[in-house]
């Protein structure tokens, strides 16, 4: 096993058969409940008419991103970015406000709704499968996957390989590496033939969609300290005017 | 016939608290299924649909309407304006109580509804939702410290105390219209981490400056509303002149709101949207005019000011735009997964509707806080003046003897 | 939104033991005690076995892992030639193939009517005995020859067959007349052997794929071999009514007219042979009848296949070209169930001579490893003489269709009809005939006929539910089977769990039965691990080496090189043999039947969560699997006024069938498709029961006069909302 620096996958749409060996290795290697999955398949299924006809899917699970959107909006930290690249998630601290479902950009993290209080809602998502990775072994899916449309490596030498085969194919493939950069880049990367909107993903500036937040975020401390202190600055001139017009103002109008 | 049977008098209840306490069963009925048997029992919210119904009315519209308390607050403590003194308590009764029902509805909404207080312990620094849920938390401490002093008022015995805590009810004050520029603001926040989702006639980075000024207006036009109803239901008088001259501020407010807003919109080049968008621009109208417009003109007209009817139906009007505006930021303008996902099935829903538990659910809760509402006017000195300069008197009768809820 | 689920809860069963839930109580986890003794699994019943998948034919290596003596999890071997460390979602699925909760856990004796379902659990000596005694009471009575026997292709078959030939009955059948009779004669007469290889290496630029669906219907090692052959740069043409996903892969997909594909290979040899395209070196070396096929195909011009195939006679031209320029780095592929249409074996002739002319032989094909060759095997005594004709028409009705292939849908129609003579008694293993043969209606009233009907089986199948004793084979992951060698490897199934409940492997079932028929000598083996020991006796390995490693080395396989076993000892354009018994001896049109006007083709093909019959009851395979609908032309359906999802009726001469639509642009508007393998029949499916409608009960049966094939897509319907 090469030594991997940062772990990620490349997903290539030319070469996916959408058979699904890799839903249903991810269920068994997560004893993931018959009525949920981590992994599924996106993307316009049959377009065109007959006989002209396309097809294009994309298997979609977390995305893995470098500045994640789930970490940055759960309130109780649920969410950690391990710095070798998996994202990973927390159920004993989770409340179950479905925060992150509604800032993942690719609508990844998923809640139990069948669940009461007995057993626990929790959210749940891809992991990376730190079981295997850590152990030597490809994550589930991508050990599987037939057509080798799912690949997993070092995320530098990922992006390479996928710049080889995009110059070597030039005609063949659309000449973007989606999630090099998109939300400030991801440890899923995809190349396709066809437009990554018609594989499902979204348009994402290179800036990481939640950097406008953790601004806001910032600022809010120091903003309630000024505001604070503006107030009683406020508070106390208005009580010193009172005090010098003798009474008060309220009394004054009425 | 006639049937002789005289309830005693504390088993007679009116028709509206009959009718409230209805909804409040059948929303706890709801709430205990949805304990049992998980949210996707009783709700239409999915994988696509983390958040709807509950989210948009309880959370983003119970917080705004709650807004007129921070600014009774702040008017009446830190301006020292008095004379608007008869609406401070009313205002922070109906912002505690609206904090309340929040409270509750997450209960419902929350998956880990017994967990909601890791929100105090675990801190993730850049939530925004954390934020929210920590001022929220926080506003309801300092809510019910503003409140406490009409309670203890109706315990003769407890009147030191309640003296003692309105000496020192500034600090409290403070930190109050801080938290609520804070969170009032922030529920705006909220959605900046969703640029690609939120429809770009609503998203934009000063989305908490529009949450806040608009919050304002709301406020203002809370306390008209909420004012003329408990006049009437309490048959008590109508302080007119307070609410007009409330209301004199709400033209600049909104003008305020609406040149930040399509400022905004320009600066961004987002103006186009404004007529492309289909039922996003409808939408879209229908808020800036409901909600802006049409209560800015008629706020500015003298004759509408003075009338307490008029009053109370611009109040009416700008309330139903800005909610639609809070429904439209959290709900109808946020794009969900479409049919590009057709694997596997049981992920498959990407329409959402509330269903019928759902809205069951916050309609109790609602009820709840109306009830409560009747309640404690009922039975504590809300709508009376505070006496703070005249320490040494009782509280004053009630001006007319309140007929209460339970008498309707 | 998730209330549409019924939640069943892998992990759950996982945690209780399905097997045990079906008992009706709780067992321990047994720990494979072989893995053990091997030492692949530890004490507390961890540990990673090797084995091999049986989820379909293709046999992928894979590597099991075991927690607290529970399968937990499947790789694909990286070692095995078949797998490549991937396994497809079939074989992903595996384990809950072996623990599913409606496994057939003890054997069952019926106690109802046929087809009611009532059975109670028996000992295994009571039901061997009860077997045996059936049999032997068929035998003095009608001859040994009223037992049919039939199964499909399976590692113990040679056991199998042993029951069989040393009972003493002609009557064999199996899966390949519905499957790839065409393609394996055809080969036969041309090559003098069923299947060569396909080699897909660096330089392979041109595919021809004629309905050979390889992206779907998957054969884990060959479809991954595709895809990288596309990756490559290599050309893909393919030719499937139907817009499949091997389809959307493919540089060009045509979308001939069912049945006529022979006239598009006509018009390709046509144009091979009149630009002189074909290798002339090599068709003068290594080829008999040039002139032959020379004098036929010239009247196949393209312009004459242009309007039978729907395709262009620019086209046809431009790929006979394109093919012989690419060549001999170019693959015609035969397909793999080519049994579509009675001239079947004639358009296989044709793609088989199609690599010949060009020279592709020892390039892109060349000779199969002989299957078992190099291995022990326990010693026996010579079969019986038979003297009973067979009752599916081999050989005197159907002369070039060897005696291991048959003509099972003639066997069926000729127990209902009684002839040559009656049947009586039916052993089925591995196999669903019920839903495996055309016209489901009539397998049943096969199935009427008999005294007495065993299957052996891990599941109820629908022929199991329609039997008088249920065997319970151990599952693929419980069991032994006879090693199967793959290149230079001979790889082992063991068992990586104990069998659950009373479950027992083929090779102890066939020799327990075999004793009990007096035919103990055929079954020379101790147990599985003897039996397997004397397989790798003259390899030298040792069997524990085996189990840890998952495989012994064989002895390298000389190459065929230029021979061929045929007549002539070359290949044969012309065959001699076909001519002797008066079929055409080089590919002749042959114009099959269409549909009448208000009728569609009826297609049938794999998808890649189900295999044939067997698997539609496996939860994660079902979890995963797009509904079953009939797929037809979105704008036939919609000038039919008929939408997607609307319930229509199927119907054909012989069945017809309630199903919902699915209206697509991705089939020809004069067929219909339907996923096979669904509406099952029997009750004890709980998963699969009430899914979807069996396209055998509308399927007409016609055979290839020639190869037996029966042909799948010669069946016409009609559609009406139902
Ligand atoms: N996932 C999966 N894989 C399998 C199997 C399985 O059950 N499931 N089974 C295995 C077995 S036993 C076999 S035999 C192979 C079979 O594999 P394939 O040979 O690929 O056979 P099918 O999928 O049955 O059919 C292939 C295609 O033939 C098309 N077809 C129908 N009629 C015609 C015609 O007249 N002309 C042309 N050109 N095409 C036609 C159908 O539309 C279908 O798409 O797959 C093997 N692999
Ligand atoms: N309509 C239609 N008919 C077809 C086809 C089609 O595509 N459409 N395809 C044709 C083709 S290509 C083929 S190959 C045939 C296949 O026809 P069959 O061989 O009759 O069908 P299978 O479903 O493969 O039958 C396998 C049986 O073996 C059982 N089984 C699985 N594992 C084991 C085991 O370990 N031990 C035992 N004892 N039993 C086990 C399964 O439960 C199942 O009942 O069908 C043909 N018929
Ligand atoms: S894809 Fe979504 S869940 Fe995964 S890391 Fe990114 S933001 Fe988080
Ligand atoms: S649902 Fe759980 S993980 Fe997601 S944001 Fe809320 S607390 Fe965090
Ligand atoms: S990495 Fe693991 S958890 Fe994630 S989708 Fe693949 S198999 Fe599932
Ligand atoms: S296993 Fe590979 S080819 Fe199959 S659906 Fe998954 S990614 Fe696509
Ligand atoms: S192709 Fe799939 S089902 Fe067949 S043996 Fe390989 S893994 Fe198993
Ligand atoms: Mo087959």
């Amino acid at each position: 096993m090469t030594d991997i620096k940062h772990h990620a996958y490349l997903f290539d749409a030319t070469r996916c058969i959408d058979c699904r060996a890799c839903m249903v290795a991810c269920s068994v290697e997560n004893n993931i409940e018959m009525d949920k999955t981590r992994i599924w398949v996106a993307g316009l299924g049959v377009t065109g008419e007959y006989p002209n006809l396309q097809r294009s899917t994309m298997v979609y699970h977390c995305m893995h991103c470098e500045h994640p959107d789930c970490m940055s909006a759960c309130p109780v930290g649920a969410y950690t970015k391990a710095p070798d690249g998996p994202v990973s998630y927390n159920p004993d601290v989770c409340i179950g406000c479905r925060y992150c479902m509604n800032a993942c950009p690719f609508g990844v993290p998923h809640f139990d709704y069948d669940k009461g209080i007995i057993d626990g809602a929790f959210i749940d998502k891809c992991t990376f499968c730190p079981q295997r990775i850590y152990n030597g072994q490809e994550p589930a899916c991508v050990q599987t996957c037939p057509t080798d449309a799912l690949e997993y490596g070092d995320r530098d030498e990922l992006i390479k390989r996928a710049h080889e085969r995009i110059a070597a194919h030039p005609d063949r493939y659309i000449n973007h590496v989606y999630g090099e950069h998109e939300n400030g880049g991801t440890s899923y990367l995809i190349i396709s033939h066809v437009p990554f909107k018609d594989l499902g993903l979204p348009e994402l500036p290179e800036t990481p969609i939640n950097e406008v937040s953790e601004k806001v975020m910032e600022m809010t401390i120091p903003f309630a300290l000024s505001w604070g202190a503006v107030l009683t600055a406020v508070t106390v001139g208005v009580a010193a005017y009172e005090k010098k017009n003798g009474k008060g103002k309220a009394e004054q109008t009425k | 016939m006639k049937l002789n049977i005289t309830l005693p008098k504390f088993l007679r209840i009116g028709t509206l608290p009959l009718i409230l306490i209805l909804f409040m069963a059948i929303a706890f009925v709801v709430a205990m299924m949805r304990y049992a048997f998980g949210i996707g029992a009783i709700s239409d919210l999915s994988y696509s649909y983390p958040w709807g119904f509950w989210i948009s009315f309880d959370l983003f519209t119970g917080v705004v309407i709650s807004s007129g308390g921070f600014l009774m607050a702040g008017t009446v403590y830190i301006l020292r304006i008095k004379e608007f003194e008869p609406l401070l308590r009313p205002s922070i009764l109906t912002a505690f109580l609206g904090y309340i029902m929040v409270a509750v509805a997450l209960l419902v909404d929350l998956g880990q509804p017994l967990r909601i207080w890791y929100m105090m312990i675990h801190w993730n620094h850049t939530s925004v939702l954390l934020e929210i849920g920590i001022c929220v938390m926080s506003y309801l401490t300092v809510l019910a410290i503003e409140f406490t002093p009409v309670v203890l008022e109706r315990f003769p015995k407890l009147h030191k105390v309640a003296h003692l805590i309105h000496k020192f009810i500034m600090p409290f004050v403070i930190l109050g219209v801080v938290l609520s520029t804070l969170h009032q603001s922030s529920l705006g926040s909220l959605l900046l981490i969703q640029p690609q989702k939120l429809h770009p006639l609503w998203w934009t980075p000063i989305l908490p400056i529009l949450f806040f000024s608009s919050a304002v207006t709301v406020g203002m036009a809370m306390i008209i509303f909420e004012s003329t109803l408990s006049s009437r239901y309490f048959q008590r008088g109508l302080e007119t002149h307070l609410l007009a001259k409330l209301a004199k501020g709400l033209p600049v407010a909104l003008g305020f709101y609406l040149v930040l807003k399509f400022g905004e919109l320009a600066v961004a080049g987002d103006l186009g949207y404004l007529f492309t968008s289909g039922v996003m621009s409808a939408l879209f109208w229908a808020e800036i005019l409901i909600g802006a417009v049409i209560p800015l003109i008629w706020f500015s007209i003298e004759k509408n000011r003075a009338n307490p009817n008029r009053l109370f139906a611009g109040a009416v009007i700008l309330l139903l735009g800005m909610i639609l505006n809070r429904f439209n930021v959290s709900w109808f303008a946020v794009k969900h997964p479409d049919p590009l996902f057709y694997m596997p099935t049981f992920m498959g829903n990407v329409k959402y509707f509330p269903t019928l538990p759902e809205v069951a659910v916050s309609i109790g809760i609602f009820s709840a806080g109306i009830m409560a509402f009747g309640l404690i006017a009922k039975y504590f000195p809300v709508f009376e003046a505070e006496h703070e300069t005249e320490e040494t008197h009782a509280p004053v009768r009630r001006l007319h003897p309140a007929p209460t809820a339970a008498d309707d | 939104m998730t209330k549409t689920i019924s939640r069943r809860d892998f992990l759950k069963l996982g945690a209780a033991g399905a097997g045990a839930l079906a008992l009706g109580s709780m067992l321990p986890p047994k720990v494979a005690e072989a893995a053990r003794a091997a030492g692949t699994i530890d004490a507390e019943g961890n540990g990673f076995v090797h084995s091999m998948c049986e989820m379909c034919v293709w046999r992928c290596g894979l590597i099991a892992k075991v927690v607290n003596g529970r399968v937990v999890k499947l790789d694909g071997n990286p070692e095995h030639e078949h797998s490549r460390g991937n396994l497809c979602p079939r074989g992903q699925s595996g384990l809950m193939n072996t623990y599913d909760p409606d496994r057939v856990l003890t054997p069952l004796i019926r106690v109802g009517k046929r087809g009611e379902g009532l059975f109670r659990p028996a000992s295994w000596d009571e039901a061997l005995d009860l077997v045996a005694r059936n049999m032997l009471a068929i035998k003095e009575k009608y001859g040994a020859e009223a037992m049919v026997f039939s199964s499909t292709h399976n590692l113990s078959q040679p056991l199998f067959e042993n029951l069989l030939y040393a009972f003493g009955s002609p009557n064999y059948g199996t899966q390949r007349s519905l499957c790839f009779n065409a393609m394996i004669v055809s080969n036969l007469m041309t090559y003098g052997m069923e299947e060569p290889a396909r080699i897909y290496d660096d330089k392979l630029k041109y595919i021809i794929l004629t309905g050979r669906n390889l992206l779907e219907a998957i054969s884990t090692s060959e479809t991954h071999d595709l895809i990288m052959a596309i990756d490559r740069g290599a050309k893909v043409v393919y030719l499937d009514p139907r817009y499949t996903k091997t389809a959307s892969k493919a540089a060009e997909w045509l979308p001939v007219k069912p049945g006529m594909d022979l006239a598009f290979h006509l018009a390709l040899l046509h144009v091979i042979i009149r630009e002189r395209l074909y290798n002339r070196w090599f068709v003068e070396q290594h080829t008999v009848g040039f002139d032959e096929l020379k004098k036929e195909v010239m009247r196949y011009t393209p312009e004459w296949a242009a309007p039978l195939t729907g395709i262009s006679a620019e086209t046809i031209t431009r790929i006979a070209r394109e093919f012989a320029k690419a060549a001999p780095h170019a693959l015609a592929h035969n397909g793999w169930r080519t049994s579509n249409f009675v001239n079947s074996f004639h358009t296989q002739r044709a793609i088989s001579i199609l690599n010949a002319l060009v020279g592709n032989w020892n390039v892109t094909m060349t000779a199969a490893a002989e299957e078992g060759a190099g291995l022990g095997a326990p010693p026996q005594p010579p079969y019986p003489r038979v003297s009973a004709l067979r009752l599916d028409g081999v050989p005197w009705k159907y002369p070039v269709v060897p005696f291991k292939l048959g003509v099972f849908q003639e066997l069926r129609d000729n127990i209902v009809k009684g002839e040559p003579y009656q049947a009586h008694g039916w052993f089925i293993s591995r196999q669903n005939p019920i839903m495996s043969l055309p016209d489901r209606a009539k397998t049943l009233e096969a199935f009427g006929k008999m005294d007495f009907i065993v299957t052996v089986d891990i599941i109820m199948n629908d022929t199991a539910w329609f039997s008088d004793v249920v065997l319970p084979e151990a599952s693929y992951l419980e069991r032994y089977d006879p090693l199967l060698p793959v290149g230079d490897k001979a790889f082992i199934r063991q068992p990586v769990i104990e069998p659950q409940g009373e479950a027992k492997s083929a090779l102890w079932i066939y020799k327990q039965l075999g004793e009990r028929l007096g035919l103990g000598d055929y079954f020379q083996y101790e147990d599985e691990e003897d039996y397997l020991r004397q397989q790798l006796a003259p390899l030298g390995a040792d069997l524990e080496e085996v189990k840890k490693k998952g495989y012994a080395e064989m002895p390298e396989s000389e190459h065929a090189g230029f021979t061929w076993n045929t007549p002539s000892g070359k290949i044969e354009l012309y065959s001699d043999t076909l001519a002797k018994v008066g079929f055409p001896g080089v590919p002749t049109w042959e114009e099959p039947p269409q549909p009448k006007e208000g009728q569609f083709y009826l297609l049938t093909g794999k998808v890649a969560q189900s295999t044939q019959f067997g698997t539609q009851n496996n939860q994660l395979l079902h979890k995963y699997s797009d509904e079953p609908r009939l797929w037809m032309n979105a704008k036939t359906a919609a000038s039919l006024g008929l939408a997607t999802d609307d319930w229509v009726e199927v119907a054909s001469e012989v069945g017809q069938i309630h199903i919902k639509l699915l209206a697509t642009e991705a089939i020809r508007p004069d067929c219909v498709y339907l996923t096979p393998g669904y509406g099952h029949l029997s009750k004890g499916l709980k998963t699969a029961y009430g899914v979807g409608a069996s396209d055998s009960v509308v399927h007409v049966t016609y055979t290839d006069p020639i190869s037996g094939s029966q042909a799948l897509s010669q069946t016409f319907v009609t559609v009406r909302k139902a």
